[in-house]
């Protein structure tokens, strides 16, 4: 049951691969969680997202105080009281769980970001991957696709190489694709080519900027890919840590700002591209 | 494809190379001066400094593939994918506190007491030079070439002989030493030799079939790149150009059963070479000539005038030219090598050195009624060059010139 009516929140994350969304409370303790694929008509998939999360959390929409949005589809959240960019809602996310300065590395499906949040939670400066090289998070779940496993299983995979990776080069995730597929008619086994993909994401998060300990991830890539952040600490050789459900971080710190940018009660309205009523 | 056997000699020319740099960096031998690879190198060896080129530095990484493990470190620290992979590879490897010259016991490129560069060929050695002079506190100087010069004007000469002579304080104060005419004589005599020498030893690849391929020309290069100004260069070209007149006397080519030539123009993409070179021998082709290779082979270097001559050499360069003169110079290469293609590299991070962005090829096509090529790649960046890419268009590109040699058969002799 929600603590109260005025004491949740939702945030919601349109992100390039999946839509997240969780409830909290103000206190920051998470009551619902929902990931679903974005897909199709953005409205819909953020619509769904937000609304299984309440279903998960026993609450109903009249009992939020906000909708926070974010991510790459943030316009797109019916209902957001609020709109909190990227990059600020994933460290606001991250300062809640571990209240100090870091670098954050937000990687998931399309643009990742290394993020410097100082002692206070505030973002102090953020640098993204070029346009060419985005989509990492998909790719490794294209990758896994060619390979013949859930992209799950995909870090299993890689681990079973041990250690022995095929050159997988390209920054262009469309490149690295076909990569995959050069490597394995060379003779590379699935396994080497898995770790392969796994460290060409780590390098390309690498020369994204300076990095400073503690380096700490968030993003879907952290929570389903956490082979990535290994191949980062050894490349960096600096302690690689990440959050409690990382996939949530950009979610949670919107649902946070929900709380402090109060818009007024959110009103779920979906329409389409005519303006007709869907939900 | 059979190996030089003058590439002993190579390696052992480069070899006392890289141990006198060594010498010079670990024991003080000589002040070590670093030049961008067609800069005043005359003037330094004639001053005494033991001279380090990085972008030979840059090729070795290149060439044995670890480049890659530096580019990200470069990157990081806010350098562009975009911007030469030598430069991003270098300063990188400086950054893990890497070299390749460390069989030579040098863990890092030797300490420089000076950064010498030259513009002629790009900003980006000045970029790369000044990163280092900030790092390690040393001054650099250098020339501002003028760049993409139709016809070298002697107002041109002018202008780079006056920076030159302008380097020789600075110089003389690092080195501890003063210029001495005759050693700048002979310093320039040496790289007119050298020049000559290199420049005739690619000339012997107008033969049929060729005794060496671009590729090889890559490799035998090294002395004509990092012993410019001294008797060590010539001694090996020497040896060199005997050993390929001997081949086409008696018509030994690089690649047997030669059936078609090509002409390179752009960067060589180090990390492939082997694979391009055993690629294009499948075909039965070879990759005779380049416009790369032949930069080396500087024209007009005299002993008795080196401040002008050197100026002048140096602004006369291919790469420091505007597309007219190139285009009059891939003209005059294509028919003095009797090529069927010209293969454009474009590398994605050299655009100093690609000549496929303004339309060159197409106008090359146009004018010379020959087919081009162009492959997309990286002189050191190997995330911008796909194998399986750059084989498909390969085989197309023989494909179509093998069919235009059977329809000209067939047409018979006009």
């Amino acid at each position: 049951m929600p603590d109260n009516s005025s004491g949740i929140a939702a945030g919601v994350d349109v992100g390039t691969e999946c839509v997240k969304a969780v409830v909290i409370t103000d206190a920051g303790r998470t009551l619902g969680r929902s990931v679903l694929p974005t897909r199709g008509y953005f409205q819909v998939c953020a619509y769904e997202a937000l609304t299984a999360a309440l279903h998960d959390a026993g609450s109903r929409l009249k009992e939020l105080a906000g909708v926070g949005a974010t991510g790459f589809g943030m316009a797109s959240v019916p209902g957001a009281t609020v709109t909190v960019m990227e990059s600020a809602a994933h460290a606001r996310g991250a300062f809640h769980h571990m209240p100090h300065a870091m670098t954050l590395a937000n990687i998931g499906g399309g643009d990742p970001h290394v993020i410097a949040v100082d002692a206070t939670g505030g973002q102090t400066g953020a640098r993204g991957m070029r346009r060419c090289a985005v989509g990492v998070g998909s790719f490794l779940t294209l990758a896994a696709r060619r390979l013949d496993v859930g992209a799950a299983q995909l870090d299993e995979l890689a681990d079973a190489a041990a250690g022995d990776a095929a050159v997988v080069t390209s920054y262009c995730s469309v490149f690295s694709a076909s990569e995959v597929l050069e490597r394995l008619r060379e003779g590379a086994t699935r396994e080497q080519v898995a770790l392969g993909c796994v460290r060409s994401v780590a390098q390309r998060v690498l020369e994204l900027g300076s990095f400073t300990d503690p380096v700490v991830v968030s993003g879907g890539v952290a929570e389903y890919f956490p082979g990535v952040l290994r191949a980062l600490e050894s490349l960096l050789g600096l302690r690689v840590t990440t959050l409690p459900e990382p996939i949530y971080t950009g979610a949670f710190g919107a649902a946070l700002a929900a709380f402090s940018e109060r818009g007024g009660r959110p009103v779920l309205r979906v329409v389409d591209h005519a303006g007709g009523a869907l939900y | 494809m059979t190996e030089l056997a003058s590439t002993t000699a190579l390696r052992a020319t480069m070899d006392a190379y890289y141990r006198s740099l060594a010498d010079a960096a670990l024991r003080g031998t000589a002040p070590v001066a670093w030049c961008t690879s067609v800069g005043p190198a005359e003037l330094l060896r004639a001053l005494g400094f033991a001279v380090h080129f990085p972008e030979n530095h840059a090729a070795i990484m290149g060439a044995a593939r670890t480049a890659n493990r530096y580019l990200p470190l470069a990157h990081a620290q806010g350098y562009s994918q975009d911007i030469c992979s030598y430069l991003t590879s270098d300063i990188g490897a400086y950054l893990a506190g890497e070299s390749p010259l460390k069989a030579y016991g040098l863990e890092r490129a030797p300490k420089p007491d000076v950064l010498v560069f030259n513009t002629n060929q790009c900003r980006d050695v000045r970029d790369w030079f000044e990163w280092y002079g900030r790092e390690l506190g040393v001054p650099v100087i250098g020339l501002h070439s003028p760049r993409a010069i139709d016809d070298v004007t002697e107002r041109d000469i002018d202008a780079v002989t006056k920076q030159l002579e302008s380097l020789v304080a600075p110089l003389e104060q690092i080195a501890g030493a003063r210029l001495d005419d005759a050693r700048l004589a002979s310093a320039t005599r040496a790289s007119r030799d050298t020049a000559d020498l290199w420049g005739a030893c690619l000339e012997t690849a107008s033969a049929r079939p060729a005794p060496l391929t671009f590729f090889d020309g890559t490799i035998h290069m090294g002395p004509a790149v990092v012993l410019r100004g001294t008797e060590d260069a010539p001694a090996y070209y020497r040896q060199l150009l005997a050993e390929l007149r001997q081949r086409v006397e008696s018509r030994v080519g690089a690649v047997p059963g030669e059936t078609l030539r090509l002409y390179w123009d752009g960067m060589p993409v180090w990390g492939r070479l082997r694979a391009l070179s055993t690629m294009f021998a499948e075909f039965d082709t070879a990759v005779v000539a380049s416009t790369y290779c032949n930069s080396w082979a500087f024209a007009g270097l005299d002993p008795a005038d080196p401040w002008r001559s050197v100026s002048r050499a140096l602004l006369e360069l291919f790469i420091v030219r505007s597309e007219a003169p190139k285009e009059r110079y891939i003209a005059r290469m294509v028919e003095f090598y009797d090529v069927d293609g010209v293969i454009f590299h474009d590398c994605r991070t050299c655009s100093s050195n690609s000549n496929t962005r303004y339309g060159m090829p197409g106008r090359i096509t146009e004018r010379l009624g020959i087919p081009t090529l162009v492959l997309d790649g990286d002189v050191n960046d190997l995330r911008c060059f796909s194998d399986e890419q750059a084989r498909t268009n390969i085989e197309g590109f023989v494909e179509q010139l093998t069919d235009a040699r059977v329809a000209t058969a067939a047409r018979g002799p006009r």
